[in-house]
């Protein structure tokens, strides 16, 4: 419960508010519009239909939860916090499990074929991994807002992230137009490693899940310890 | 009653925290900080780092997509 | 009233978007056999729009490799990244206008946009170099027991870092 002097101060705010208009009818009226879509190409493509609606979930969670890649990474770096850090330890260790299963199931549980023939994003490894890695940490930082968080904040109506999204579009073209002089330069050279092929199957889910379990104490140890922010 | 008022309207995250960090170091014991922000973020991300430093902390929509967060300086 | 008021309007825990969002894309991946990928999406809207614009995009070495090439009857606006972007768009719009929080907010200054933009570019340009953005070689790649996913995880925090400094330095 918070204290008195809040609760003063709220109660004044209340009664000179400004009428608050109701947005729920905008809302049913793109419900109305989503449906009309999702029959649309119901009709034309089921894959698509599916994914439409699995997206359309996505984009509600992540508003709904705030949930904010950019916050995650950003957050115990500056203030210390590690709970949404936490929240994405324990999606880890959910899909862990499910993307085994069905790598098993479509695999048959014979792992030594190709890695091209194993579903799920498996790439090469080196270098240019952290040169990507590092210059998405500083851009989603400095934006304000990652991959997802872009998409959602549209959504949510900032206009800076379609500025954001801009930047993307032309971003990702100067990535793909300079990408033969990277890949000759690094990504060529650098393995592809799908982890289940050194220390086999079995062993590397349940490493997976150990080592997530530990970052996550981690993460809560972390947390407790830190309560003051980076010093500017 | 002393009370401080700041305007985060149109800040993208994290600068409504850090905002508040700030003043709410130049603060006394006691004073309440007003904290104006659009930020849908802020309503979790600000309240989950004030009641961890031990503040009083709640919030009101004061407009659609526009909250007030009230945050008592206890230490 | 009750639950629509706890659905609805209040934001949810962080925990339950992030076991939400894990089964959302356990359910992607196996029914289309992808995970969740974002950028690549956004690369596909940029080579149509210079295709719109009359500059030639056919020869792209980049389109040539790692199976980067488009799959067979989808072009650069009608393939799965754009029904997923799209759709993650619409579905935060709802959740928005369902709470009566949407709200249509400005740029602020010539920083805020200037900043936007420029941590915009080097997010699609590093996302080039790394085969993903933090969906696709980070929450999509960790599950798939590719190595690249924990390295990428690991160098995104040194850029958050930096990212924070600068942070500190330009925009407060």
């Amino acid at each position: 419960m918070a204290s008195s002097k809040i609760q003063e101060l709220k109660k004044q705010r209340q009664l000179s508010n400004k009428r608050k208009k109701n947005q729920v009818i905008y809302g049913v009226v793109c419900i109305f519009i989503v449906v009309l879509i999702y029959l649309f190409l119901l009709k034309n493509n089921f894959i698509y239909s599916f994914i439409w609606k699995i997206g359309l979930l996505i984009g509600f969670t992540l508003q709904k939860s705030r949930f904010c890649f950019t916050a995650s990474f950003r957050d115990p770096i500056m203030v210390g916090s590690t709970s949404i850090l936490k929240a994405i330890i324990i999606a880890f260790i959910i899909s862990t499990i499910g993307f085994a299963f069905i790598q098993y199931i479509s695999t048959g549980g014979n792992f030594n074929i190709r890695i091209e023939d194993i579903p799920g994003q498996i790439d090469p490894v080196g270098v240019h991994t952290i040169l990507g890695a590092i210059l998405f940490g500083v851009g989603m930082v400095i934006a304000g807002g990652c991959a997802s968080g872009t998409l959602m904040r549209i959504g949510e109506g900032f206009i800076l992230q379609m500025v954001v999204l801009c930047g993307f579009i032309i971003g990702t073209l100067l990535g793909g137009n300079h990408f033969e002089f990277w890949d000759k330069l690094l990504i060529r050279n650098s393995p592809t490693i799908y982890i289940p092929h050194y220390i086999g199957f079995p062993l590397s889910v349940f490493l997976q899940i150990v080592v997530l379990i530990a970052l996550y104490y981690v993460a809560d140890w972390y947390d407790k310890k830190n309560n003051i922010m980076m010093t500017m | 009653m002393s009370q401080q008022r700041i305007d985060c309207m149109y800040e993208a995250c994290p600068i409504p925290l850090l905002k508040a960090l700030k003043k709410l170091k130049t603060m006394k014991v006691g004073e309440v900080l007003i904290m104006e922000t659009d930020h849908s973020c802020s309503i979790t991300n600000v309240v989950e780092w004030a009641k961890k430093q031990g503040h009083e902390v709640d919030y009101v929509e004061i407009s659609d997509g526009e909250w007030e967060i009230y945050i008592e300086k206890k230490q | 009233m009750r639950l629509w008021k706890g659905l609805i309007k209040k934001p949810w825990p962080y925990l339950v978007g992030g076991i939400i969002l894990a089964v959302l894309n356990i359910i992607l991946f196996s029914v289309s056999g992808k995970p969740w990928r974002i950028t690549t999406g956004f690369l596909y809207w940029g080579m149509g729009i210079i295709e719109k614009l009359g500059f030639d995009n056919t020869n792209w070495y980049y389109f040539s490799v790692y199976g980067n090439q488009l799959n067979e009857g989808e072009t650069f606006f009608n393939n799965q990244y754009t029904i997923l972007g799209l759709s993650v768009i619409a579905g935060a719009l709802i959740a928005a206008l369902l709470a009566s929080e949407f709200k249509w907010k400005i740029i602020k200054n010539r920083r805020q946009l200037f900043f936007g933009l420029v941590g915009g570019l080097i997010m699609g340009y590093g996302s080039r170099l790394s085969f993903g953005c933090n969906i696709g070689s980070y929450f999509s790649a960790i599950p798939s027991f590719s190595l690249h996913g924990w390295v990428y995880g690991i160098f995104m925090f040194l850029g958050a870092w930096v990212g924070c400094k600068l942070l500190f330095k330009f925009l407060l």
